[in-house]
């Protein structure tokens, strides 16, 4: 298993697409240095760079971002007979399978650690005094992280299925898109996938929760949908064609 | 016999359509082993089933004596392939191509040069492979098959896109694997030509039914000499053979005689003129062994 991740790591950092992981830290960065959102009532000025930061980030980049990664590591399996070559090795489907989908996390997570360096780079620019709120910040970003667990699995999925890079790439904007309406509905909010970055990110959300939004919307709607695209896309690939 | 390959009633369908129908293949140890078939004929689905790339509709695939369902991976650390046109990474180096395959393997990492050296490609080992000629690609996937030291090596169509000297070099490399490691070759092909000087084993396919496997001598035997003869009647001539109870098959403008010497032909030819018939000509026809072939897979496109 561990031979299978090291295979397929080396695949991918030879592909200059590691530089995608920089593009939403980078968002972030920029967005957190150029506006300021005026007087929301925060309680101190890190809260008020992480509310502008997050909402950009985590409705639009995250989702994104993590969907683009998911085509990458499969899009050099579809050029050239790829899949053909790697499953004639003493591999089975699933640990090809697994191996993709926890570098996609790990992947994820770098990213998620880039962008904590970006909200503490705005803050130190910034010039912000105060000290940095660590215990919410963390939160947002393992929130976060977590909340791309379903979305990676439908992407992976998706990006086996289709030969085509631009078809996974739709799929993943017609979901993402909407997010910044759904999440404005007290009602369909919280059941809405796509929405759950922002949602288990975004450091106004309920304070009593330990991670911005009740367990068991974390369990039934990020752990349901993950179930359901990780099974379905796991049982897809092991009935493929290749 | 010890079989390296065996296939029982193998069957794979399509819809309604076929591609392999109750394949019997046999390959013992140490031979190289010509599958050929035109294109098609199912050649690649078989192997894409020796592989378990592809689950067979019905019937079993038995590698070094295990069956491929349960012991897949096992069957895998000792096969090395290379089927229908390469694959390979485009954005990655002849080396990292290898270095990926060879992650998983765990070869020993002096391989890839070794192999590199085999194929010739040492030279261009840092260049991108998205550059290379089809032939060096051809070159570079029976490079990453060799990766591990097979027992087995499976090669769909492996001189695709070789030109004359590289196919005189890969076939110098194929006949020499068994002599030096002891490996088992399954080469496919649909040019008899290609096979015909390093194949030790014949099978031919056509519309995914095996109609021929045996020997490469077995086959030379069949190319051997008949006899034509043309005589006023060809038809009552060749009932009155064969109810005299001589071999004979008849042609469009003459009978085939299969005969094993010269005495044989004699002895026929003075039983033809004993029973009165005019004899018009006698000659010999050498096939090749491109015509068995052709004439193999036409009859059965005729049905």
């Amino acid at each position: 298993m561990i031979s299978v991740i090291s295979s397929e790591w080396y695949k991918l950092r030879k592909s200059k697409v590691l530089l995608l992981l920089l593009v939403a830290p980078l968002v972030g960065l920029f967005i957190g240095m150029s506006s300021s959102l005026g007087d929301i009532g925060a309680i101190n000025p890190w809260y008020e760079k992480l509310v502008m930061m997050n909402f950009t980030y985590a409705v639009l980049f995250l989702p994104l971002i993590s969907g683009v990664l998911a085509s990458v590591i499969c899009r050099y399996e579809h050029q050239k007979g790829g899949w053909k070559q790697l499953l004639a090795l003493p591999v089975t489907r699933g640990k090809v399978f697994l191996s993709k989908y926890v570098l996609l996390l790990l992947l994820i997570f770098v990213m998620q650690l880039l962008y904590l360096v970006s909200i503490y780079l705005v803050g130190m620019i910034g010039g912000i005094t105060e000290p940095f709120p660590m215990d919410i910040v963390w939160k947002t970003i393992v929130g976060g992280w977590m909340a791309t667990f379903p979305l990676i699995a439908l992407q992976l999925w998706v990006s086996i299925a289709f030969k085509s890079f631009a078809a996974p790439f739709a799929i993943n904007v017609i979901f993402t898109l909407p997010t910044i309406l759904v999440i404005n509905s007290e009602r369909f909010g919280p059941y809405y996938p796509w929405g759950q970055p922002f949602l288990m990110m975004n450091i106004g959300g309920s304070a009593e929760d330990f991670f911005f939004v009740p367990w068991d919307q974390i369990l039934m709607v990020v752990g349901g949908s993950f179930l359901l695209f990780f099974i379905g896309g796991y049982l897809y690939f092991q009935r493929k064609a290749i | 016999m010890e079989y390296i390959v065996e296939t029982k009633n193998l069957t794979k369908s399509f819809g309604k359509e076929k591609a392999v129908s109750n394949l019997e293949m046999k390959i013992p140890k140490g031979e190289i082993y010509g599958f050929l078939g035109p294109n098609g004929a199912g050649k690649t689905t078989t192997i894409r089933m020796l592989l378990g790339l592809m689950r067979p509709t019905s019937g079993s695939v038995q590698l070094f004596g295990k069956d491929m369902k349960n012991n897949r991976i096992d069957i895998l650390k000792n096969v090395g392939s290379l089927v229908e046109n390469p694959s390979y990474y485009p954005h990655l180096t002849a080396k990292e191509n290898l270095e990926a395959s060879r992650k998983i393997l765990h070869a020993p990492k002096e391989r890839i040069d070794e192999v590199l050296k085999l194929v010739r490609l040492h030279g261009v080992r840092n260049k991108k492979v998205k550059g290379f000629s089809l032939g060096m690609k051809q070159r570079l996937g029976i490079a990453a098959a060799m990766l591990h030291q097979p027992e087995l090596l499976i090669l769909d169509e492996p001189t695709n896109g070789l030109d004359p000297s590289g196919i005189i070099e890969m076939r110098e490399l194929i006949q020499s694997l068994p002599k030096e490691y002891g490996m088992t070759v399954l080469i496919s092909s649909h040019l008899l030509s290609e096979i015909d000087q390093m194949a030790t084993r014949v099978g031919v396919v056509t519309k995914g039914k095996m109609i021929f496997q045996d020997s490469i001598e077995t086959m030379r035997k069949i190319a051997q000499a008949s006899i034509q003869i043309k005589v006023n009647d060809n038809e009552a001539a060749w009932r009155s053979m064969l109810a005299n109870g001589q071999k004979a098959d008849l042609g469009e403008e003459h009978i085939n005689l299969q005969v094993e010497d010269d005495e044989q032909v004699a002895a026929s030819i003075d039983y033809l003129v004993q029973q009165g018939f005019s004899i018009y000509r006698v000659q010999e026809e050498t096939r090749s062994l491109e015509n068995i072939f052709l004439e193999m897979t036409k009859e059965e496109h005729a049905e």
